[in-house]
């Protein structure tokens, strides 16, 4: 190993020498006498199989309700997720899988002597209540430590983390909702076993661990932290389950994750490289996870998220902030940060800040999916209006446009607004109330469009002074090599006269065992992103897995056209409408495996419009890949020609 | 086919109790329709109370995808031949029965060597099929539903009695639609997952050991 890694180890991550025989040891020796199968299955069922404190399985409406029953405005107040909390885990993490110890197949984690962990977490998939508004009765949910958002990851930069994801789901639910979960960090950067891979979901009684290095991608490159200016911020986590994603992500299974580092330490103190921003977790640095849902008076007198099998996650019509309806947020007059994530299952956001007197307000993006801007972009109905992210007309001038899986870091001053007054939140949908908004609200806004109100009050002596300045220059990006190769991917859902006529990539169907693409690690692509094929009328917002990309055209129609200034930035997600396309460039450094390119329009994703693409070591291996995909797609070509020609023979026979 | 084995397959007792959330027949209808022996049986109590089953739609005279679709099912129908009319049924709905009677399904099913038990090919009244075709398969956008090709290349997958619905293309390879159809099996004990669980892990061990990293286990 070169000197530097091992350098480099002192630096990330803890040594556990320290640590006497683990749980795992001890197992090894019990399997080692031949007791492993007999031993572990009976460890586990005397665990309990489930949370005994699991809420009764939900009613649930049999047809979809003409709207959810009304809420009152303004009468919940808005917080952040509580932070996740560290802990010791038992049985210690461990780079092999944990079989004796119940944790689901899996690789080794890649590059486990690189970041030994040194923080780790536990988050249990499980089913709860969570009461989305103070008129309703607490609806059943899926949550991770049963909570709706899950607990806020709050992280490191060099510090390695393990996230055990224990899967405690019931065994059966009346709910849509599929009890197998695979946890996905949107968007780190880490080996493909702890991914969220679509195909590596377990069921419940399972756990597995993900290993998430909180290096900077370049890692290899640049010792010993990786590249700063890859540095990313504002992360989600999701289930990714093949074909259930939007089900279980419409009963609850996301949450945030923050990882910081100088650039934005989670404070506002004047340390060295320090943006000073608002930085304070839940007092003046709030995500604003959006979600929309359909609630239903069932008949035991409860009010339950609607959902039905066998369909698409349903479309809602109550718009929900960090799991309020409508919520209200008291705010001192200085500035705060929001880092908006729209967490789906569909629905894409039109957001507009509105003043006292009606007018649009201005929200500054400080970073773009997760990563910082160069130079903040302002966002309002004046002199920046026309700085929106779609390269046809915004629909709101002024609005923010949040498509699905889009983090959007933006700065509100309100410190311009006295003492008393009251700022809301817009989107540009309206969503159903059915309750009189109890303040009078600013001229031409309708309360079915407030998202959030925010109550403006002089900041008090104790509560933190407001930080300096937007500064000019948050960063500078890295510079990106010489392409190596290209690809095109192709969003289609076929078109008419064809079938099946599904949603697809270059043609194919979402299959875990096979990939579309392969990739040297260490090399460098452009990647054409195409939603021009067949005509298409469908919105995709694009989501790529493991590294960050930039956009080097965007094309309408086949016409390249310039690219909008919020999709500037590095990114992970790209919002393809009808008839667009974006050229991107992407690296992939430091890890192998498989990972995903998908709609995150999740219920486009589960109906199949996602596909695997691998990393491979080298340029032997990726010609072996390239041969087994070729064999496999010659396979499959075979299959549907042999029978095409047993059909015209049985129609030959027929006729004859 | 005997008519015996059609009756016990297609009348016989449910396996199963439907799910405490099954939508019943409030989703599904309990169409009258007619099976390829002018047999008839009613879409929920017949045909999905308590079951899992494979629903597929396609026409006698398609010679786009059906053939293919039929074929596929054939394959599918051979590896889970010891549950199939047990507590698997595949079910291919005709979406043009006013040509595709009886006789002509029959005609279809025998040529093409689907005729078997546990997989019948259903017609019926036009309204009663367009009507299950959007409860079984409708994305609720008019772009899908009002589209009768739309649905040609996809399998439906439900389990009565556990309320699982899931979907699979069926030009998908033989291994995901037996995996997809897997998804709707009864729950497994946590032994029998547990045994999965490390023959999966040996694949995976192994791959990683060829390779260098996990490839197709
Ligand atoms: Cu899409």
């Amino acid at each position: 190993m070169p000197s530097k890694k091992a350098k480099h180890r002192k630096v990330v991550g803890k040594k556990k020498s320290d640590r006497t025989i683990s749980r795992r040891d001890v197992l090894k020796i019990g399997a080692a006498a031949g007791a492993v199968t007999v031993l572990a299955p009976s460890m586990l069922t005397s665990r309990k199989a489930f949370a005994s404190g699991d809420p009764a399985e939900p009613v649930i409406c049999a047809t979809a309700p003409a709207n959810s029953p009304p809420t009152t405005p303004f009468r919940d107040t808005f917080t952040a997720p509580f932070p996740a909390i560290p802990q010791d885990l038992y049985p210690a993490p461990t780079k092999a899988r944990n079989e004796s110890g119940g944790e689901a197949e899996r690789a080794d984690h890649q590059r486990w002597d690189d970041f030994l962990p040194d923080i780790e977490y536990e988050l249990e998939a499980r089913a709860s209540t969570h009461t989305f508004h103070s008129d309703y009765s607490p609806s059943y949910i899926w949550g991770f430590n049963g909570k709706y958002p899950a607990p806020t990851v709050l992280n490191i930069y060099e510090h390695p983390t393990i996230v055990r994801f224990r899967n405690n789901l019931p065994l059966t639910t009346t709910t849509f909702g599929r009890n197998e979960i695979t946890i996905h960090l949107h968007n780190g950067h880490h080996g493909s076993e702890s991914d969220g891979f679509a195909g590596d979901f377990f069921g419940t009684g399972f756990w597995k661990d993900n290993h998430y290095v909180n290096v900077y991608a370049g890692y290899d490159a640049i010792p010993p932290e990786g590249d700063a200016k890859e540095a990313m911020h504002s992360f989600w986590f999701h289930d990714h389950r093949a074909a259930f994603t939007a089900n279980n992500n419409y009963l609850g299974l996301n949450g945030m994750f923050l990882v910081y580092d100088s650039k934005d330490p989670g404070h506002e103190f004047n340390t060295p490289g320090s943006l000073r921003l608002p930085c304070y977790y839940g007092i003046t640095d709030f995500p604003l996870i959006l979600t929309d849902k359909i609630f239903c008076a069932t008949a035991n007198g409860r009010t339950e998220l609607f959902n039905a099998v066998g369909g698409a996650a349903p479309g809602g019509d109550k718009w929900i902030v960090n799991g309020k309806i409508q919520p209200k947020l008291t705010v001192r007059r200085r500035k705060y940060r929001f880092r908006i994530l729209n967490t789906g299952p569909a629905k894409t956001y039109d957001l507009t800040l509105i003043k006292p007197d009606g007018s649009v307000g201005t929200m500054t993006v400080v970073a773009t999916d997760a990563n910082f801007l160069e130079h903040p972009i302002p966002v309002d109905a004046g002199a920046n209006a026309g700085n929106s992210n779609s390269t046809t007309a915004p629909i709101v001038a002024g609005g923010l446009r949040v498509s699905v899986a889009e983090r959007y870091d933006v700065i509100i001053d309100f410190a311009q607004f006295p003492h008393g007054s009251k700022v809301y939140l817009k989107e540009n949908a309206p969503q159903f109330v059915g309750v009189a908004s109890p303040v009078t609200l600013p001229t031409g806004l309708a309360i079915e469009n407030v998202l959030m109100q925010f109550n403006v009050v002089n900041r008090e002596p104790w509560f933190p002074a407001d930080t300096p300045a937007i500064p000019s220059t948050l960063c500078t990006y890295p510079t990106l090599p010489a392409t190596d190769n290209s690809f095109e991917w192709q969003f289609v859902r076929d078109p008419v006269g064809t079938v099946p006529r599904l949603f697809k990539i270059n043609g194919l169907a979402f299959d875990a065992a096979v990939p579309v693409h392969s990739i040297v690690q260490g090399q460098t692509e452009e990647w054409l992103l195409n939603n021009n094929v067949g005509g298409s009328a469908w919105v995709h917002p694009v989501h790529i897995h493991f590294e960050e990309f930039r956009v080097l055209k965007r094309f309408v129609n086949g016409v390249e056209v310039p690219v909008p200034p919020l999709m500037t930035g590095r990114k992970d997600v790209m919002r393809l409408e009808a008839g667009q396309g974006a050229l991107i460039k992407m690296q992939f450094r430091d890890f192998l495996g498989r990972y995903l390119i998908h709609c995150h329009n999740m219920n486009h994703e589960d109906a199949f419009m996602m596909v695997r693409w691998d990393i491979v070591p080298d340029a032997l291996a990726l010609r072996e890949s390239q041969q087994l995909m070729l064999a496999h797609r010659r396979e499959e070509e075979e299959r549907l020609a042999e029978v095409a020609r047993e059909e015209r023979r049985l129609r030959k026979e027929e006729v004859s | 086919m005997k008519r015996r084995e059609l009756l016990t397959g297609v009348k016989g007792k449910a396996t199963f109790e439907p799910h405490i959330a099954s939508p019943g027949v409030a989703r599904f209808t309990n169409a009258l329709l007619r099976t390829q022996e002018n047999q008839e049986v009613r879409f929920y109590d017949d045909l999905i109370r308590g079951k899992q089953v494979v629903v597929n739609f396609m026409y006698a005279e398609c010679h786009g995808a059906c053939p293919m679709v039929t074929s596929t099912l054939i394959k599918a129908y051979q590896a889970l031949k010891p549950r199939m009319g047990r507590d698997v049924f595949f079910y291919s709905i005709t979406v043009k029965p006013e040509t595709d009677t009886p006789e002509a399904l029959k005609h279809y099913a025998k040529t093409r060597r689907a005729d078997l038990p546990g997989w019948l090919f259903l017609t019926g009244d036009a309204y009663d099929i367009e009507t299950i075709r959007f409860r079984l398969f409708g994305m609720y956008h008019p772009g899908f539903d009002l589209d009768s090709a739309m649905h040609a290349g996809t399998l439906r997958i439900i389990n009565d009695a556990t309320n699982c619905w899931t979907t699979v293309e069926a030009f998908a390879s033989l291994k995901t639609i037996l995996k997809h159809i897997s998804w709707a099996d009864p729950p497994k004990s946590y032994a029998e997952r547990w045994a999965e669980s490390i023959a999966r892990q040996e694949l995976i061990n192994k791959e990683v050991k060829r390779y260098g990293y996990r490839r197709f286990a």
